[in-house]
């Protein structure tokens, strides 16, 4: 079990070397549908992040107590607890980001990540573990989401979380903001990091591990 | 909008994988035989037309009247939950050779989006029953149809030269925004 | 806990669990209730207050066509303007237009489309066109003023002349005549309802 590392890196790891979307291709309903503006990306982030931190924390504290048989039914109904609330916060607090997100927020309950960590790591670890291991992961999500956002704004919209920055020579791409663009970008972001991971290729990575592409 | 149309809208124009993203991990991992394509597309369409119905159910017949509508989302994935389980018991029972190609989908499916997403979708575009029903439909024959194109060509990419660091998960994605481009070209049919 | 058999153990947790859930959801929508919608009424103020001219108050008065909304001034019971929430397809999916209307539903005083999914850069351009600088919004703002009556039409390479004529959106032309499509089909409700409910004709 992965008690032996340090503490930094469960933190770490989720950020690039198991991250979630690069790495292990989880959770791509939402990196593809709502990253066609940053914004988006990023609450969209923040959402994940929340639900996978708070319901790590609870089955991580719960884990000798829920029998073995039933703990995905267990597992599923704390996360879409935690789902809810954090959908009813965003449709209180913050209106605009939870209509331009629309019904991807409740998706989040079937988001592979979440129940993949509960089942890989917080079912099996302390609490202090499994909140390094979720920030990290919820860090590492974030972070794709933001990316993916950050270029298909650029090139869809001429914008950076909503900022014209492009002048006026420039049109949009439209493409870039409609579903195959979404796909295009993700499809050269994995091939970009397979290429930065291959210690053969002229930038030499720190790891010699190769990732692949776990499809 | 009629029925005619709605099934056609779920299932090509705004078809749940190439244009809401819904069902993408089945879509990269199950698409790489045309075979099991199927099986995995025909399951998940019977699991979405019973989902369907009995969330619709669920949520016009007890959580509207009880006011419990925050309990929405626990209830939807707990009943998915069941249901694939009972559904997946039911075929064993019955029979054999649907279960040997059906089974050891079935058990992807609970995680699907797809499936949860077409029960949030029907509520909130406010369908009635028939048309959620419908809508249940078209959105699973939309999702066996992407699957299938795709492990057709995936199929064939087994011996295309793709370079190097697009193998495995870059060039599917590459593919699979192709994919939607050309489905785009059903745009305004409805 | 360990002296209970399995499905004892079994089904109290998940019960537990669920229970749990249940109450902190029901905490949580009572908190949350009021502020959402509070935010839905906000909106729909906003809206009516975009399509129809001046108005202090409004009523909202169910028909056969659905929800009409009948704006007056202070002091006054002489309708300013009523609104309606207009739904039918796009070029892709929904649209929902909120339709502001002149109390004798003979002219349009704005019209606002509220959700859509058309293709972004040319039918997004029924809400917004950022592509014209001087006015983004001329495409929604020729509908104040147009009328109604025989019916709305879309035109397209030439500036309209006549008072029911609409400029169609180049490479858009059917999210364009979508939206006259709809306005004209659910005014021929309205004016049916409003004069059932004793309104003028």
């Amino acid at each position: 079990m992965s008690s032996k590392i340090s503490p930094l890196a469960e933190f770490t790891k989720g950020i690039w070397k198991d991250n979630p979307v690069m790495a292990s291709l989880l959770g791509l309903c939402p990196v593809l549908a709502v990253t066609n503006a940053a914004m988006n990306g990023l609450a969209m982030g923040l959402a994940t992040t929340f639900v996978l931190v708070t319901s790590s924390l609870i089955i991580s504290a719960l884990r000798n107590f829920i029998p073995h048989q039933v703990r995905i039914a267990g597992y599923i109904v704390i996360i879409a607890t935690f789902v809810t609330v954090a959908d009813r916060f965003l449709a209180a607090f913050m209106p605009d980001i939870s209509a331009s997100l629309g019904p991807y927020i409740p998706l989040i309950v079937v988001n592979c990540l979440i129940l993949g960590r509960q089942e890989a790591f917080s079912s099996k670890n302390g609490i202090g573990r499994s909140l390094l291991d979720s920030l990290g992961m919820g860090i590492g999500f974030t972070l794709v989401l933001i990316t993916l956002g950050v270029i298909r704004e650029i090139l869809g919209s001429g914008s950076i979380f909503g900022a014209a920055i492009m002048g006026d020579w420039f049109t949009p791409w439209m493409v870039m903001i409609l579903p195959p663009g979404a796909f295009l970008t993700l499809g050269i972001l994995i091939a970009l990091a397979n290429w930065f991971n291959d210690p053969s290729s002229s930038l030499t990575s720190p790891r010699s591990k190769d990732k692949g592409a776990a499809s | 909008m009629s029925y005619f149309l709605l099934f056609f809208s779920a299932a090509i124009v705004n078809n749940f994988v190439l244009s809401y993203f819904l069902g993408i991990c089945p879509f990269v991992g199950v698409s790489k035989k045309v075979s099991s394509a199927v099986s995995m597309g025909m399951a998940v369409t019977f699991v979405m037309l019973i989902t369907a119905v009995v969330t619709w159910l669920i949520y016009h017949l007890i959580l509207v009247p009880f006011d419990l509508v925050i309990l929405q989302y626990v209830s939807f994935i707990l009943v998915i939950a069941s249901l694939v389980q009972l559904v997946e018991m039911f075929i064993r029972k019955v029979s054999k050779p649907l279960y040997d190609t059906l089974g050891i989908f079935l058990p992807l499916i609970t995680t699907n989006c797809a499936i949860l997403g077409l029960a949030l979708f029907s509520v909130l575009r406010d369908y009635a029953f028939l048309e959620s029903v419908v809508f249940g439909l078209g959105a699973g024959a939309g999702f066996t149809l992407a699957l299938v194109i795709m492990a057709g060509i995936r199929e064939e990419l087994e011996l295309a030269p793709v370079p190097k660091y697009f193998q495995g998960a870059g060039i599917t994605m590459i593919v699979a925004g192709g994919l939607a481009l050309a489905f785009m070209g059903f745009a305004g049919m409805i | 806990m360990s002296k209970l058999n399995l499905s004892t153990r079994m089904i109290l947790v998940l019960t537990l669990i669920t229970v749990l859930s249940g109450g902190i959801l029901s905490g949580w929508d009572s908190v949350t209730k009021p502020k959402i919608a509070f935010h839905r009424l906000e909106a729909l103020k906003a809206a009516i207050g975009d399509v129809l001219p001046a108005h202090d108050n409004y009523e909202t008065l169910e028909t056969d066509a659905g929800t009409l909304y009948v704006a007056t001034t202070a002091g006054s019971d002489e309708p300013v303007g009523i609104a309606f929430t207009a739904v039918g397809s796009g070029f892709q999916g929904e649209l929902r237009i909120m339709v502001g209307l002149t109390p004798d539903l003979t002219q349009l005083t704005g019209i606002k489309v509220l959700e859509q999914i058309e293709t972004p850069g040319l039918g997004t351009k029924i809400v917004v066109d950022p592509s014209n600088k001087q006015n983004p919004f001329w495409w929604p703002e020729q509908f104040k003023g147009a009328h109604v009556s025989p019916e709305l039409v879309v035109i397209k390479n030439v500036k309209p002349t006549k008072k029911n004529e609409i400029q169609g959106i180049t490479g858009a032309t059917i999210s364009s005549v979508a939206v006259t499509d709809i306005l004209n089909a659910q005014i021929i409700q309205v004016k049916k309802a409003w004069t059932a409910k004793g309104g003028p004709a």
